[in-house]
């Protein structure tokens, strides 16, 4: 193995390179090289890679069905927020158009998983501060929601629930009322999250003014998702190239323009807000129908290739999915939020304490296994 | 019925008229867009198409096609600052032959296509001139076989 | 090579076995043969036989030893000396976990005992004790060791001259109030001690950083507590809390009973003060290497210590041991304790952890401004005859 990666080297004076992680429980399955001199950064360099399962060789091994399950595994917590855009790209390819209420399906499951991706982020954000009161209450109130996914997709995590055609099964009956239950009380729960965490001064000591990211430097880096929306610039897939039926749902995109860790902590949460927003507005426009267009035989497409764009929980997925008439594709490319995320979180550690590092590391919404594919 | 691509066209009008028969037009649909050209004018394509206010690369990748014995490099730019031209996507497409598989960096153009590039070197073997890591970014640091998502890399197991 | 804890005790109770067994042997002839010799006066062998059938001879006979409810030796060891100590400890501990858990809608300890898990410091102290004890390879041996021990000292010393009411006390003092604070200016000793012993740089990291808060609250602490001296005029705990039959110090001395639970939580680094123990950051700090009875015996520490401040602050500011005449005054003083100790546990549950350097700018300039300024209060109020 290459030297300067394994050994550790102290680089005279006060210099210290310390390796956070893998094995750390701050910093999930990744691990930051960090040069420290007294208490600030003054170099880091990310290093992924340590669950890279090579998921894009594999799926030039696949057939457009068989793909779904095995794309989803990268992000397990947002499972329908990375089946979806795939799923949109193959049905490009194959020619095929869902159903409406297909699409108004599509977008139910795609807030709830957001709402549940958020709230597990916030949870582990609130114990790297410290908090562990701020570590329980999501996670128990998430179970909640996953209650609520798991009525549709028939499991906890990954449901494997979209497929080209349309959905794999139709919502059950009594949805609309449990989840409308759980929205009241999600909501009367928020503003408990406010009084204890958001509204904390100790909690704001720690992340305002911390890891200021300025806008140019949002757009200059390619930073995406609520990161970018943190730093003023009001950018979301779901408004910019509207897929399924979000032209027909009325939402906000929540902006603020300090750019600092505060500023994305609050954003996450008022999308929280919106999720629940967009759910109510699906109730009242769903129209009975059929779920799925049943494809007779083995999906082949034409020869030729699709990009699609959508909006998951940690910033804009896009998938590149090149077809040469097989019925397996012939090259899948994902471009995940987090690893377009990467470069700014080097550029935020430099210059900042290590004291810092888990309020600036986990505020971006980092997670390992997607960026590794 | 026919899409409007009004803004497309408006927007490449500019760029056929600089570039005139060097870059190729592969297709202009609604909101997608994409264009060719050899690798040597590459970078200049992708000046041009960086004035025209794209500002954020969202993908970069390669293909491997063994029966042409070439790659073909990609980037897909997106903008972001500018409302009206949020939902085009802009691809830009070139082809390096396998024997000689190297081509310009564009960090310095975009920044953020630097672990993109990092990326695709690890899996093809294509080589980014003036890109300060050519080095290994996901795959293990002793991975001694040849770059796994070339066809000639066969997966065991699977044929 | 001992391995572990329960290894040593077994070692420990073999020798006794063998000593209890042999002693006859060898110890009755030569006592045979003193008492004619040397005069000595010693219990018979019929004595010590009786006491083992008859309670009320084995207490007189105990008592003659000085080993007696009233002797020296039981205040130390029992009541109100170090067996008491550790139970309030490990009450405490558990009160804690469920405290916290209630608050985060959990329900914490439960399976351990009938009642709502009251027997898990037992099941705890059990599991600690049969962990192995694993010492780093690079580690500085006799520093390792001698660390927990040096905790468990620190705690246990603190006892000696702090009353619980005015009967109940080991040892009286015309300076009690100062040899409490004297001892427990060792804390970042242990802590340095513990830290550089570990040699790994995460332990180091947080050992800087406990000494970093340490030394800062320091000062603070013993200057909030000069209020109170001042309006007494003395140092002597027991004329303290006397002079509180009327008025309980914390009304006129608001501000240094702040002072002094902040500086509490400092120095016990309890959340918001809790980084040197931060683990998202540096995993465990200082105590990162510290398994099975070594970790036991410095968290035993840290908690008897815990118990003493938080009976130094209910002496000091709320009045000690002073209540209606309906119960003892011992019983009022452990309600207090128990108030306090809630307090001190409570933030736990609703504040996330300070930086490094927020936390030594409020304890150098904050603090140390406020309690100077509560010390000159105090010196108005004793001039102006409040008290």
């Amino acid at each position: 193995m290459p030297n300067s990666v394994m050994n550790v080297v102290d680089q005279g004076g006060d210099r210290l390179v310390l390796h956070v992680g893998p094995q750390h429980p701050g910093s999930g399955h990744f691990r930051i090289i960090v040069t420290v001199d007294g208490d600030y950064i003054v170099d880091a360099k990310p290093d992924p890679g340590y669950v890279h399962r090579g998921a894009e060789k594999m799926a030039e091994y696949r057939d457009y069905i068989q793909n779904i399950p095995h794309l989803e595994r990268p992000v397990i917590i947002d499972a329908s927020g990375v089946t979806l855009p795939y799923v949109l790209a193959a049905e490009k390819i194959i020619g095929v158009e869902p159903p409406v209420r297909a699409e108004y399906i599509r977008m139910i499951m795609a807030e709830l998983n957001r709402i549940i991706s958020h709230l597990y982020w916030l949870a582990i954000y609130g114990i790297f501060l410290g908090h562990s009161t701020m570590f329980m209450w999501p996670m128990g109130d998430r179970e909640l929601f996953i209650d609520l996914a798991e009525s549709i997709g028939g499991t906890r995590v990954t449901f494997s629930y979209i497929v080209p055609g349309g959905v794999r099964n139709d919502i059950p009956i009594n949805f609309k009322e449990r989840a409308l239950k759980t929205f009241d009380y999600f909501e009367k729960r928020i503003k408990e999250y406010e009084k204890i965490f958001f509204n904390n001064p100790l909690m704001a000591a720690r992340t305002e003014g911390i890891g200021v990211l300025k806008k140019d430097d949002a757009i200059r880096l390619g930073i995406t998702g609520s990161n970018l929306r943190a730093s003023g610039v009001d950018s979301d897939t779901r408004k910019d190239e509207p897929y399924c039926m979000y032209k027909k749902v009325d939402f906000d995109i929540p902006t603020r323009q300090e750019g600092d860790s505060y500023a994305r902590c609050v954003v996450r949460l008022r999308e929280l807000q919106q999720s629940m927003n967009i759910i109510k507005q699906v109730f009242d426009l769903i129209e009975p129908g059929p779920v799925k267009q049943v494809l007779g035989g083995v999906m082949r497409g034409e020869p030729g290739e699709a990009f699609v764009r959508t909006e998951a929980a940690r910033g804009t997925m896009f998938y590149h999915i090149v077809s040469d008439g097989d019925k397996i594709p012939y090259r899948v490319k994902i471009s995940v939020p987090s690893f377009r995320n990467l470069i700014g979180m080097s550029h935020l550690l430099i210059g900042s304490r290590l004291a810092d590092m888990p309020a600036i590391y986990w505020s971006l919404d980092y997670w390992p296994v997607e960026a590794d594919r | 019925m026919p899409k409007k691509t009004k803004i497309e066209t408006a927007l490449i009008e500019s760029l056929k008229k600089k570039f005139n028969t060097t870059i190729k037009e592969e297709y202009v649909k609604p909101n997608r867009i994409k264009f060719s050209t050899t690798s040597d004018n590459f970078r200049n394509l992708a000046q041009a198409v960086k004035e025209l206010g794209f500002d954020q690369v969202i993908s970069q990748g390669g293909t491997d096609y063994p029966d042409n014995n070439e790659f073909r490099v990609e980037y897909h730019i997106i903008c972001v600052s500018i409302k009206k031209f949020r939902s085009i996507i802009f691809s830009l497409m070139t082809t390096i032959p396998k024997d000689k598989p190297e081509i310009e960096t564009l960090i310095d153009i975009w920044p953020s296509a630097e672990f993109h590039e990092q990326e695709t070197f690890e899996n093809f073997g294509i080589t980014f001139i003036n890109h300060p890591r050519m080095e290994k970014l996901l795959l293990p640091e002793d991975w001694d076989d040849i770059p796994p998502l070339r066809k000639d890399f066969h997966l065991p197991g699977r044929g | 090579m001992i391995e572990t804890f329960e290894e040593f005790v077994k070692r420990i109770l073999a020798l006794l076995f063998w000593f209890i067994l042999l002693s006859p042997l060898i110890i009755f002839p030569i006592l045979f043969l003193l008492v004619p010799i040397f005069g000595i006066d010693v219990t018979t062998v019929n004595e010590i036989l009786t006491a083992s059938i008859d309670p009320i001879k084995a207490l007189k006979l105990v008592e003659e030893l000085g080993l007696g409810p009233s002797s020296t030796f039981f205040k130390v060891v029992a009541f109100p000396g170090f067996t008491f100590a550790a139970l309030v400890a490990t009450i405490t501990i558990l009160y804690e976990r469920k405290l916290i858990a209630k608050t985060q809608l959990r329900v914490g300890p439960l399976y351990a005992g009938r009642f709502e898990g009251f027997l898990q410091p037992i099941a705890d102290l059990f599991k600690l004790l049969g962990k192995e004890l694993i010492v780093p390879e690079k580690a500085d041996k006799a520093f390792f060791w001698a660390a927990p021990i040096l905790s468990l000292a620190l705690g246990a010393s603190l006892l000696a001259v702090i009353p619980l009411s005015p009967t109940i006390y080991i040892a009286r003092s015309d300076f009690s109030l100062l040899i409490p604070f004297a001892i427990i200016g060792f804390s970042p000793l242990v802590v340095l001690i513990a830290a550089w012993a570990s040699s790994n740089k995460f332990a180091f990291i947080g050992g800087l950083r406990a000494l970093h808060q340490l030394a800062a609250y320091e000062i603070p602490m013993l200057i909030s507590i000069l209020g109170v001296v001042v309006l007494t005029g003395s140092f002597d705990l027991m004329e303290i809390v006397e002079a509180q039959k009327n008025m309980w110090f914390i009304i006129p001395q608001f501000l240094g009973a702040i002072i002094f639970y902040i500086t509490i939580l400092s120095e016990l680094e309890r959340v918001p003060f809790d980084l040197p123990e931060a683990e998202t950051e540096i995993v465990s700090g200082w105590l990162t290497e510290y398994t099975g009875m070594h970790f036991g015996l410095l968290q035993l520490g840290v908690y008897i210590k815990f118990y003493v401040l938080a009976l130094l602050f209910t002496l000091l500011f709320l009045g000690g041991w002073n209540g209606p005449a309906f119960l003892p005054p011992v019983v009022w003083l452990l309600t207090k304790l128990f108030f306090v100790i809630s307090l001190i546990i409570f933030p736990r549950a609703v504040l996330p952890r300070l930086r490094l350097d927020q936390l030594i700018r409020i304890g150098w300039a904050w603090l140390i401004a406020l309690s100077f300024i509560n010390l000159f209060i105090a010196v108005i109020e004793s001039s102006l005859g409040v008290i």
